[in-house]
């Protein structure tokens, strides 16, 4: 039960106490990246204390640092959905939050041009 | 909100003024402690502003309710 990427866990602390997320990146000994995905489980993308979270005995595979869609795909595959009993998002969401990834992407992009 | 009569001496005469009292301050379930962010008077105000936005806002203390949530993971997932 070690914090490592695509290790699902529970946020006790904070605003989405209670919700499931999902690891995408050790930042460092003290913080996590964490994803929900937010449509999946209600909690955004964002930097997170390990001490606000507590691990659970289950896991999906992602690659560091995976998108918010190939988390979201590598939930449906694992199965754990219905498994935690947690709601599958409508497709529109879905296609919501691409739109949203890609804007950001188009700003990081940018910000690489302007140094 | 209960009201209180108390007499006041102002110049020659005595007055009686009614003083509203403000209700106690929000406890935590378990442990007691005050909690944060519940204002005192809370007659007039929407229900967000009566609570904290966390799982069991307004109920029970932060420290508390990690502790539950803790309890209740290791309960559901061994």
């Amino acid at each position: 039960m070690a914090i490592e990427v695509g290790r699902i866990c529970m946020k006790i602390a904070g605003r989405d106490a209670g919700n499931f997320c999902v690891i995408v990146k050790k930042i460092n000994d003290n913080f996590v990246l964490v994803t929900g995905p937010k449509i999946l489980t209600g909690v955004r993308r964002r930097r997170v204390n390990i001490r606000h979270i507590q691990e659970l005995p289950y896991k999906i595979e992602i690659k560091e640092d995976a998108s918010d869609k190939e988390v979201l795909d590598a939930w449906e595959k694992s199965g754990l959905i219905k498994k935690l009993g947690l709601k599958k998002p409508h497709i529109s969401k879905v296609k919501e939050m691409e739109k949203e990834e890609s804007k950001e992407e188009k700003k990081v992009k940018r910000k690489k041009k302007k140094k | 909100m209960a009201k209180r009569k108390v007499k006041v001496r102002v110049a020659t005469r005595t007055v009686t003024r009614i003083v509203r009292k403000t209700p106690k301050i929000a406890r935590c379930a378990i442990c007691g402690r005050p909690l944060h962010g519940i204002p005192r008077n809370v007659r007039k105000l929407s229900k967000s502003e009566k609570r904290v936005s966390r799982k069991y806002g307004g109920y029970l203390c932060s420290k508390c309710a990690r502790e539950l949530i803790k309890k209740e993971i290791y309960e559901k997932f061994g």
